[in-house]
């Protein structure tokens, strides 16, 4: 892969004759993005002077959760002029040739996105913004799919929603763990033990839908990012993962630092025109936390082993794992109290 | 008497978050350098108590499934009662000690989850809430503000 150094001349010379225009470039610099690409954000001018606001994202040779590029492509494309707002996608190339790895191009979207870790984030527009967020979350899981567009994601399987997600991350842990977790074994005996039924209608989820992965401006959400981990599967796995107190820690009666968790809901219902069955979505927030655990000790290795040294590799296990083992811990107890 | 080290690691810590992190201007180069911060601050938090948690947390899980192995299979009973309670031990030998009472403690939960008692399961769970609190950092989120990603 060539190195990011060299990766802004190869960008402008690609996009140039991708254009068939004399451009130049303004700035180039990396952003964090999701797990598993580097993220650059771009401006480039033309010959008369006009900018053009860019994303670029690169496959990286090591990353957390290893995901097609064109899943997410395909994800992006799928709400192209709907209710979700995404950016308009320019190009995918799976050449290493070009940039050195595969990569998509879209345009950038004005606004900003904030931590999931700062409670104060979307003030004073919590109610707007949560508003637009649990509203576009069900517009995600209404839109109608077909066959060919479900064949197109790589997790068709006979299988149940509920256990192709679950094996699929239990996996992640066996292979990735570096010490032993009781608690997270527990939480996982617990959802093999009482899965959700299968839904009645399969969905688009996103696969990391929470604060922080959307783009707002003011009280206007502009753009939903972040698709890598996009999949067939049970709309409430959505709701479960931006749900999750992890999301919310320091204000738990607000999930995503938006409005309260009742509001939240039917927000969803009313969007989605789906009905919550409670137990369900139960299950999906423990998978939530399972999923959580999964990505955070995959970092984990990622660091020790040396595949991949960024800090916040270190960091992840540590915070938010620790964080995610708090809520399994919680929920295991509530459940227990309840009988 | 010189200060102690971790005090000045949660000095280096505070000064990368709070002064020197806000001057960069490349986002991703600051976000690098506040994880760091972050982890920092957790070594330093956690320098002074590792080895008494892992002595701790071992003697917790030894008390539990010797105070409940009368309910246990006999496969699990055996292992049981192979763990040697050694004292002075290396950090390194505790923490391979720890790893194979965890793993024992799973075998255990696991039986227990299968069981009716009600009041087994939860003194199970107040267990592993016991060896979380030993380890917890969870609470460190507020205090690092600037120094997520």
């Amino acid at each position: 892969m060539e190195s990011n150094n060299d990766l802004p001349s190869l960008f402008i010379s690609y996009y140039s004759k991708f254009t068939d225009k004399d451009l130049s470039l303004v700035s180039f610099e990396r952003v964090f993005g999701g797990a598993s690409r580097e993220t650059f954000r771009i401006l480039v001018k033309d010959e008369v002077g006009s900018e053009e606001k860019l994303i670029l994202r690169r496959t990286q040779e090591s990353s957390l959760i290893e995901t097609s590029q064109s899943t997410e492509y395909l994800a992006y494309s799928a709400y192209q002029g709907t209710l979700v707002p995404v950016p308009a996608m320019i190009d995918i190339n799976e050449d290493e040739e070009t940039l050195g790895a595969p990569f998509m191009l879209m345009q950038q979207l004005d606004g900003i996105a904030a931590s999931p870790f700062t409670p104060d984030a979307y003030s004073p527009h919590e109610e707007e913004l949560g508003e637009q967020f649990w509203s576009i979350l069900g517009e995600i899981a209404k839109k109608d799919i077909n066959d060919d567009f479900i064949n197109q994601f790589d997790n068709a399987t006979e299988d149940p929603c509920w256990k192709k997600e679950l094996d699929k991350w239990v996996e992640v842990i066996k292979e990735d763990s570096l010490s032993i977790e009781p608690i997270l074994d527990a939480g996982i005996r617990k959802l093999y033990e009482k899965p959700p039924k299968d839904p009645n209608k399969t969905s688009l989820v996103h696969g990391d839908y929470r604060n922080g992965n959307f783009l707002f401006k003011e009280n206007k959400i502009t753009g939903i990012l972040d698709w890598e981990m996009a999949h067939i599967g049970d709309p409430l796995e959505d709701l479960g993962w931006a749900l999750s107190p992890i999301w919310s820690w320091q204000d738990r009666n607000k999930p995503a630092y938006l409005i309260d968790r009742q509001a939240s809901l039917s927000i969803w219902e009313g969007s989605s025109g789906l009905t919550i069955d409670n137990n369900d979505l139960k299950w999906w927030e423990l998978f939530a936390c399972v999923k959580g655990m999964a990505i955070w000790i995959s970092a984990g290795n990622e660091f020790k082993t040396g595949k991949n040294v960024d800090p916040i590799n270190l960091f992840s296990p540590w915070i938010p794992g620790d964080i995610h083992l708090e809520i399994i811990l919680d929920i295991l107890e509530g459940d227990l109290n309840e009988t | 008497m010189k200060p102690e080290i971790n005090i000045a690691l949660m000095n280096a810590a505070q000064e990368i978050l709070t002064r020197f992190s806000p001057l960069i201007e490349d986002e991703y180069e600051q976000s690098r350098l506040n994880s760091w911060g972050a982890l920092i601050l957790i070594s330093a938090m956690k320098f002074n108590q590792s080895y008494s948690s892992l002595v701790k947390e071992n003697n917790n899980i030894i008390n539990w499934l010797t105070k409940t192995k009368q309910i246990y299979s006999k496969e699990l009973l055996r292992e049981i009662d192979q763990i040697q309670v050694e004292e002075g031990l290396e950090q390194s030998i505790l923490d391979e000690q720890n790893q194979l009472l965890r793993a024992i403690l799973v075998k255990a939960h696991k039986e227990v989850d299968s069981m009716d008692d009600i009041d087994v399961k939860k003194d199970c769970l107040k267990l592993l809430r016991e060896m979380h609190s030993h380890r917890k950092v969870s609470d460190l989120i507020g205090l690092l503000q600037p120094a997520d990603s």
